[in-house]
């Protein structure tokens, strides 16, 4: 048994050399002086694909020097292309009539191309590769070395305003599908030296372009290390969205709870960065991960921070308890209604009885079906065109709700409970999935053993959720381990002067938030300011 | 010297908390000493309190006295390999005990209160599978959840404190004193053998917490918060019930059902089954770590996680066959278990003068472990 294994192993092995080589071989490849020789290798590698541009032309005195240009149409902007690079080579009076002497590639490079980044390749691959990210290449007879032109330019969404994270006070914009905008609306909200990008190529097929961003001297150096490392270990073959980032570097991958944040909202963003997170950009999604994640910040939002602290604490209180309801109203009805009546109101329980009167499931099956009823609806309403979603509240509000309780399959005080569940699920949207999940959870401890199972179930969430870490923060930090100042952006959101450092778990590298004793005072009477 | 098999670390406000956690675990357990000293249980209270400080003053000496070590590796180092051992052993099977006659305790309370057509056995396997969950955690997770269970505990018994304003008497609290010294000195032995003195299982603990030096004013503390709450629990149920207290099973239960306000807030002994539920849990945890923590040191295991699952099996079925009814378990409680206590309460006293005795720990210094 243990020999057949050793053999397969070792057949994986050698089969993972030979592709190995195989890879290595065709990017030792290196171009030829011949540029007919270095054409043909190239078109070879493209094959049939009709989207490569080759444009081969003579240039210099009477035409002496023998370029061509390689570039893929869409990827790279084709008006540029013409303008400032081919026109300046091919119209170019002073080589045209022999005045200037181009001989070497420098010569090119610092005379003849009016384009910003130009670099040198030397290799095939980095030649295909430069081409197929949007670069444009230019070969020239007699040279070894290529050169790549950034002529990026293709189509793209422009900045809009995101359609996950509205708010009705603060900015607009989202993020893109292109990296280059995403990290220059990051750039433009944190104007610091300081703030490092981390190029990196995730993908083996896709070469998906990924990017690090974090503040220098705030974060914590270790965690830059670590997020470096687990990227570096991803070795798949497609990178589609930051999703396939997170699920290769989250620390709990058997939680339901995510321990990888993400945004679409450059301001969200560039406030986690400056509290000491580390952002990953991943090319082709407007969402952005950050790093270390803990659990109240699926309870803060941008606005909160907006607009003024007495109503954004309010706010805050009220998702948490939103929370709480959409996770545990149907089990605490549930286990009320079936196991301790006693513990009701007898007038209430007079009317909740009345109402369930002839119904002919037990309250756990009836809540059962209209959570998923109302999972349904949810999953339909996300999937179906815009102008059909009426039809499907019209339909989930009349038959489920009204035609349901009137035909005596569901008692009415479980409509009321299902909905306010449903709307509360809403308000904290980050965490849509554990809370389904965790619904149906409760729901069935509540309806086995009542309000034991219920409280057995809140101590093995709590166990769960103080035994998670987000890359070295505990996740349920600052409430535990307690954290006394960062209390002030829990359960209240704390006015920003008096929100003085940063939250220990993440930012304790440099702790000062700003200077105390700014809070706004009018000048005394006496006209001596209070500063 | 053994190798560290715990490699986490907990602060010392959370060892504070953690011990306020495990000293509030016992608030139906004081129902034992109402028997005895009737509506002056919270003079006893206090006087159980002031027994035990020096007590665990001493233990927290002899912890740091030992850096670094638990009890099990103290043991080995003042009696050597074998004795060391054999004590050791001694010394865990007392957590192991508390264990199950606590989680009989709380089966018998939801048995007896709130399902009283479900077996027992279901309430024992439920709870000691999220016991078990929590140990195989780690000290860590079960210090983190320390604090919000003395939060929540604290604010519920002060809730309920003055909602019940109403039906309070200061008269029930009269005659004042009227306690025989024997009964004094029972109620007293009481308090300290049942809730107090089990907190001596930190000394399992105490070497894991980062700053040494205040360990001892967290452990005192800790135990102090936890007996005020036990006294605002008791001065409120007496209050309330009188000298119906004295027969109940559980008198904060009976307590709290009397609430009535308006007839709206009404009910709410389902918050003080919570409140037990949290602290006990807590109770059980600490304890459950501790053994499997001691075991695994006796035996020079690598890790302790392969005995959760085990402990938590023999203390399901230890706990089902102790007793045949709630009642007995108030009787052993009362009159056996605080002499038949005395026995492990002996060791850390014991360890103490002999580690003396033999100036130990002699030149360990650079040989921390």
């Amino acid at each position: 048994m243990i020999h057949f294994l050793k053999k397969i192993i070792q057949s994986r092995k050698m089969s993972k050399q030979v592709i190995d080589q195989g890879a290595a071989s065709s990017s030792q490849a290196l171009l030829s002086r011949q540029l007919a020789h270095n054409v043909e290798r190239l078109m070879q590698v493209f094959g049939a694909s009709n989207d490569i541009v080759l444009r081969e032309f003579s240039f210099g005195h009477e035409g002496k020097m023998q370029g061509a240009v390689l570039y893929v149409e869409g990827l790279a902007n084709k008006l540029l292309i013409n303008e400032s690079l081919i026109k300046p080579l091919m119209y170019d009076i002073h080589i045209f009539e022999g005045r200037l002497e181009v001989t070497t590639l420098e010569a090119v490079k610092s005379c003849m191309i009016s384009l910003g980044g130009v670099e040198e390749a030397t290799t095939l691959e980095s030649v295909v590769d430069a081409c197929l990210s949007g670069d444009a290449v230019l070969i020239i007879q007699g040279f070894e070395k290529a050169l790549v032109l950034n002529t990026k330019g293709w189509e793209d969404r422009g900045v809009e305003e995101p359609k996950t994270e509205s708010v009705v006070r603060g900015p607009r914009e989202g993020f893109t599908e292109n990296l280059r905008i995403n990290t220059s609306l990051l750039r433009r909200k944190i104007k610091n030296p300081n703030l490092t990008l981390e190029p990196l190529k995730i993908g083996k097929k896709t070469k998906t372009d990924v990017c690090m961003m974090y503040l220098k001297g705030v974060v914590n150096p270790r965690l830059v290390e670590e997020i470096r490392r687990r990227l570096n270990r991803i070795d798949t073959d497609a990178i589609m969205e930051s999703g396939y980032i997170e699920q290769f570097i989250e620390d709990a991958p058997h939680s339901i709870f995510p321990t990888v944040a993400n945004s679409e909202k450059p301001d969200v963003v560039a406030a986690k960065i400056l509290e000491g997170r580390a952002a990953i950009i991943v090319d082709g999604t407007p969402f952005v991960l950050t790093v270390p994640m803990l659990f109240i910040e699926n309870f803060q939002s941008a606005e909160d921070y907006y607009s003024r602290p007495y109503f954004a604490s309010l706010i805050r209180m009220l998702r948490f308890g939103c929370y709480g309801i959409t996770i545990l109203a149907p089990a605490i009805y549930v286990a009320l209604t079936t196991f301790h009546q006693e513990l009701i109101p007898t007038p209430l329980l007079f009317t909740l009885a009345s109402s369930r009167e002839g119904v002919p499931f037990p309250a756990m099956l009836e809540a059962l079906v209209m959570l998923v009823a109302f999972e349904i609806l949810r999953e339909a309403g996300i999937r179906l065109p815009r102008p059909v979603g009426s039809a499907i509240s019209i339909v989930g509000a009349l038959i489920i709700g009204e035609s349901a309780v009137a035909a005596g399959l569901i008692g009415a005080p479980m409509v009321i409970v299902v909905a306010l569940t449903a709307v509360s699920s809403f308000v904290v949207p980050a965490q849509t999935d554990s809370e389904s999940i965790l619904r149906y959870i409760f729901l069935f401890l509540a309806g086995v053993m009542g309000g034991f199972g219920v409280a057995v179930g809140m101590l093995g969430l709590f166990i769960h959720l103080a035994g998670l870490r987000s890359f070295g923060a505990p996740y349920l930090s600052p409430l535990a381990p307690l954290s006394v100042h960062d209390q002030k952006d829990v359960f209240i959101r704390a006015p920003l002067w008096a929100m003085l450092t940063r939250p220990r778990a993440i930012g304790w590298r440099d702790p000062e938030r700003e200077h105390f004793r700014l809070e706004p005072s009018p000048p005394d009477k006496g006209g001596k300011s209070s500063k | 010297m053994l190798m560290k098999i715990e490699k986490g670390t907990i602060s010392s406000s959370q060892l504070l908390f953690l011990a306020a956690a495990f000293v509030q675990g016992a608030a139906l357990v004081v129902a034992f000493a109402y028997v005895v000293t009737k509506h002056d249980v919270w003079i006893i209270i206090i006087s159980g309190l002031a027994v035990t400080l020096p007590f665990l003053w001493g233990c927290v000496s002899l912890a740091k006295s030992f850096p670094g070590q638990n009890m099990v590796q103290i043991m080995e180092s003042v009696y050597g390999t074998f004795l060391g051992k054999g004590l050791s052993i001694l010394f865990i099977s007392f957590p192991f005990q508390v264990i199950s006659h606590n989680l009989r305790f709380i089966g018998d309370f939801f048995v007896i209160y709130m399902y009283p057509k479900t077996p027992l056995v279901v309430f024992l396997i439920l709870f000691i599978a999220v016991c078990a969950w929590a140990v195989r955690s780690g000290i860590e997770t079960i210090a983190r959840i320390g604090l919000v269970t003395v939060a929540i505990t604290i604010f519920i018994d002060v809730l309920t404190f003055f909602l019940l304003l109403g039906e309070m008497e200061a008269t029930n609290f009269l005659p004042m004193f009227e306690l025989s010294v024997g009964d004094f000195i029972q109620g007293t032995h009481i308090m300290f053998a049942i809730p107090y003195g089990e907190l001596m299982i930190f000394l399992m603990i105490v070497p894991y917490v980062n700053k040494i030096k205040q360990a001892k004013s967290a452990l005192l503390w800790g135990l102090t918060i936890g007996a005020a709450t036990l006294l605002i629990l008791v001065v409120r149920d007496i209050a309330a019930l009188g000298s119906l207290a004295n027969v109940l099973v559980a008198p904060s239960f009976e307590a709290v059902r009397l609430i009535d306000i308006a007839h709206v807030i009404t009910r709410m002994e389902l918050l003080v089954a919570i409140v037990l539920l949290i602290t006990v849990f807590i109770k059980i945890s600490v304890l459950y770590y501790a053994s499997a923590l001691g075991i695994a040191q006796i035996f020079g295991l690598r890790t302790y996680r392969p005995l959760v699952i085990p402990i938590a099996i023999f203390s399901v079925s230890f706990s089902m066959v102790i007793y045949d009814a709630a009642a007995e378990q108030m009787y052993v409680g009362a009159n056996i278990w605080p002499v038949y206590s005395l026995l492990f309460y002996m060791l850390p006293v014991m360890t103490m003068l002999i580690a003396k005795f033999r100036r130990l720990p002699r030149a360990q210094e650079g040989v921390r472990p």
